[in-house]
């Protein structure tokens, strides 16, 4: 008691106020301040590139200095594009699967590497996280050579062992493309998102399993009761960053189907859907809208995943 | 700190950052150095252009040229950025025919590209006649809109096949009698063995060889004044003529990309024996394939019909001066040095196989060469003979939506073979499939043409 009430002055001295308790002009503008070279630069780089998209959004913009206000008809034709439907599809089914595959993937290789048993397990982690550090331009080069027809190592490894046809056209027919695109996002992001299971798996309070395995809960009991509990807040903040990361996809099939949505549009994305009408066509006005459009779908969807996944209870207790 | 009653640390950031600000604030202004920036997205033009550059500056004292390699898809995108902004254009840029027709949206007073028609219809200098008069016509229609003339143009890439001589030798097969499309496919079948070898090089997924195939047949995606065509007769029966060939049971054609490692090995291996080969392409297969020399040869396209098109084209680059640029008249003198001047005809040439557009540099010896890898052919020649008869690809802003929906419609058709089997429900009713295939995404891009009001 006595070393917190020691401690008051010196709290009180730090806090700038007077004898009387104000503050002087110069401790009220300080702070203010030293934020302002941030607060400047976010808002000439941040906020008027954001709020002039916005107004962008409502014009026709043809060429590079001709605007022609259009109301919500960029939206309306957005709305009945069928491009952008394929996109809107297509980038849905990339988020789904890749939150499936992806959260079970990275918990379960997160718990195995949490094993004191497992040798190797430094390795074994920097192993399975190192694809991240490669970049998706990389990854998107090294993955359309691997799923080549006829030479692709992917190819020929299950021609020799299912006796798949080795001309099997990965990135060039249109049901194949996704699986394609899904399952290189796993090898890259799958070591990522691990090693936030793994941080929050080692914060897990022991005496919880103990007191677990006292009242007789096995290993799976264990895990449904206390690891499942205990990583929750991660798992969520997983959950919601890799669906936003998935609404963002552009580089990985922008790579791999060689500057192109690929065959019958398969690979088209909300975001690849933005750069060909920004900036190949040019009309920076539409893609604005799109872009907007984009942004409100991703927020509603993590509201509903934080509502669903219960995560603002968890932050309210 | 009496003054200052928030320690010597936030003092010293403080210090240090308004050092440092004034000290940038203080810079003059870096100036522009050059007397000229150009822009190009090719390596093989950046190597030339680098190596001539030296003798244009010695030529006109004080002149600096500042070349620059710009990555392909970045150029438009910088181009279009900057142009948007008024910053950082440069004086001269060359881009590719599939990205150029972006940069002419808007009213005509806005693009910010010059209008090249008046000095393209002046008389040259020493009583040459002026250049409009001396370019093959059809390539300025990529670089034409509502009349102006935004783009000269580099190239012509006129297109031939190229093909393994070595393994058609061995099937005595004579490539001079294949004469007619319907000739070639005959042969194509008895060449073709499912899954190890094919005839030639065709997508089922991608539009790139049916485009210069619709082309040579006097089709396109657009008219000369910018309307959409590609669901007309031609585009239609060119499409009924094309998916049977890289589909169903009778295919002679397969694609595995048409650059990089595995297209070599493809060309190494013989998976496939002939291939859509405009000039660029040639020096493509001599670099990158390098140990099939004397083994490679080519023949010119076969005719669609009897008295049709015996070419195509693939590809194409134009040279476009920006309004930025207050030296035209030097930009326009650099342009001529670059993609005139005979002295350096033969060293570019040579580099890059591309034969220029302007017809009386064909005499020179250069273009007349035999070439080891081509089977000791002259294969300048063959492309000169072939030039004439390029067809014209107008062209339109929305040009990559177009080429896009092309593909589209044909991944749509080949699905329908596949699945629905031409032989067994007759020609008439994959027609008539076909035709509303290609309306609907015609249509589709249509509806993106109109937005651009201009």
């Amino acid at each position: 008691m006595s070393n917190i009430l020691a401690t008051r002055p010196a709290i009180k001295a730090a806090s700038g106020t007077g004898p009387r308790g104000r503050r002087s002009p110069s401790d009220k503008f300080a702070p203010y301040l030293f934020v302002s070279p941030f607060l400047i630069l976010f808002a000439v780089f941040g906020v008027w590139p954001i709020l002039h998209s916005l107004i962008l959004a409502f014009y026709h913009t043809n060429g590079p200095k001709s605007q022609v206000f259009a109301g919500f008809d960029n939206f309306k034709f957005l709305f009945a594009d069928p491009d952008f439907h394929t996109a809107v599809w297509n980038t849905l089914v990339f988020a789904f699967w890749s939150v499936v595959l992806q959260i079970p993937f990275a918990l379960g290789l997160a718990i195995l590497l949490n094993q004191r048993w497992l040798r190797g397990r430094t390795f074994l982690r920097l192993a399975f996280f190192s694809p991240n550090l490669l970049g998706q331009v990389f990854v998107g080069v090294l993955f359309s050579v691997l799923l080549a027809p006829q030479y692709g190592l992917v190819n020929k490894g299950l021609h020799a062992l299912i006796g798949l046809p080795l001309d099997t056209k990965w990135l060039a027919n249109p049901a194949l493309v996704m699986p394609a695109l899904i399952l290189t996002s796993l090898w890259l992001y799958v070591g990522f998102n691990m090693i936030y299971f793994l941080a929050a798996l080692q914060a897990v309070d022991k005496e919880l399993y103990e007191a677990a395995m006292i009242d007789g809960a096995g290993p799976w009991r264990q895990f449904l009761a206390v690891t499942l509990p205990s990583i929750r807040p991660v798992a969520v903040f997983v959950l919601v960053t890799t669906t936003i990361g998935s609404f963002q996809l552009f580089e990985l099939p922008y790579i791999m189907l060689n500057n192109s949505a690929g065959p019958d549009n398969a690979g088209l994305t909300v975001v690849m859907y933005l750069y060909n009408n920004g900036f190949v066509t040019g009309n920076l006005g539409y893609a604005s809208a799109v872009g907007w459009t984009l942004a409100i779908g991703v927020l509603l969807i993590s509201l509903a995943q934080m509502r669903m996944t219960g995560a603002w209870k968890a932050e309210a207790k | 700190m009496r003054y200052f009653p928030f320690g010597r640390a936030a003092l010293s950031i403080l210090a240090l950052a308004v050092t440092s600000g004034g000290w940038l604030a203080l810079q003059p202004k870096p100036k522009h150095h050059a007397t000229l920036t150009y822009w190009t997205f090719a390596t093989t033009h950046y190597d030339s252009y680098k190596k001539i550059i030296p003798e244009f500056e010695r030529q006109n004292p004080g002149v600096t040229v500042d070349l620059e390699l710009v990555s392909l898809n970045a150029l438009a995108s910088r181009m279009q950025s900057a142009m948007l902004a008024d910053l950082d254009v440069p004086d001269l840029f060359e881009v590719e025919i599939g990205q150029s027709a972006a940069l002419f949206r808007g009213p005509t007073k806005d693009i910010g590209l010059v209008d090249l028609g008046p000095r393209l219809h002046a008389p040259g200098p020493d009583g040459t006649p002026p250049l409009w008069d001396r370019v093959v016509h059809a390539r300025f229609a990529p670089y034409t809109n509502r009349g102006h003339i935004y783009g000269l143009p580099h190239d012509i890439h006129a297109v031939q096949l190229a093909y393994r001589r070595d393994i058609f030798e061995k099937a005595g097969v004579d490539v001079r009698k294949i004469k007619t499309w319907d000739d070639f496919v005959q042969v194509g079948r008895k060449m073709t063995i499912p899954g190890k070898q094919y005839m030639m090089e065709m997508s089922d997924s991608d539009a790139t060889v049916l485009e210069p195939m619709l082309f040579q047949r006097g089709g396109g995606y657009f008219d000369a004044d910018g309307h959409v065509i590609m669901d007309n007769e031609i585009a239609v029966q060119t499409m009924c003529w094309y998916v049977p060939l890289v589909a169903g049971p009778h295919k002679i054609g397969d694609s595995v990309g048409y650059f990089g490692q595995v297209q070599t090995k493809a060309v190494e291996d013989g998976y496939m024996l002939c291939y859509i080969c405009p000039d660029w392409r040639s020096k493509n297969f001599e670099n990158d394939v390098s140990h099939m020399k004397g083994k490679m040869a080519l023949m010119p396209m076969p005719l669609a019909a009897p008295g049709g098109n015996p070419t195509t084209s693939w590809g194409g680059t134009m040279l476009g001066f920006t309004k930025h640029n207050n030296h035209q008249d030097l930009a326009w003198k650099l342009a001529m040095f670059l993609y005139l001047d005979k002295s350096q005809l033969a060293d570019r040439y040579r580099s890059t196989n591309i034969l220029p557009p302007v017809k009386d540099l064909w005499s020179d010896p250069v273009f007349h060469e035999r070439r080891a890898y081509w089977s000791n052919e002259k294969i300048g020649d063959s492309y000169i003979r072939l030039a004439p008869n390029v067809p014209a690809h107008y062209s339109n802003p929305v040009i990559q939506t177009a080429t896009d929906k092309l593909s589209q419609a044909l991944v749509d058709c080949v699905h329908y073979y596949n699945t629905h089997g031409y032989v067994d429900h007759g020609d008439a009713q994959f027609e008539s499939y076909v035709r509303s295939r290609m309306k609907m995404r015609a249509d589709e891009v249509r509806a993106m043409a109109r937005r651009d009001s201009y």
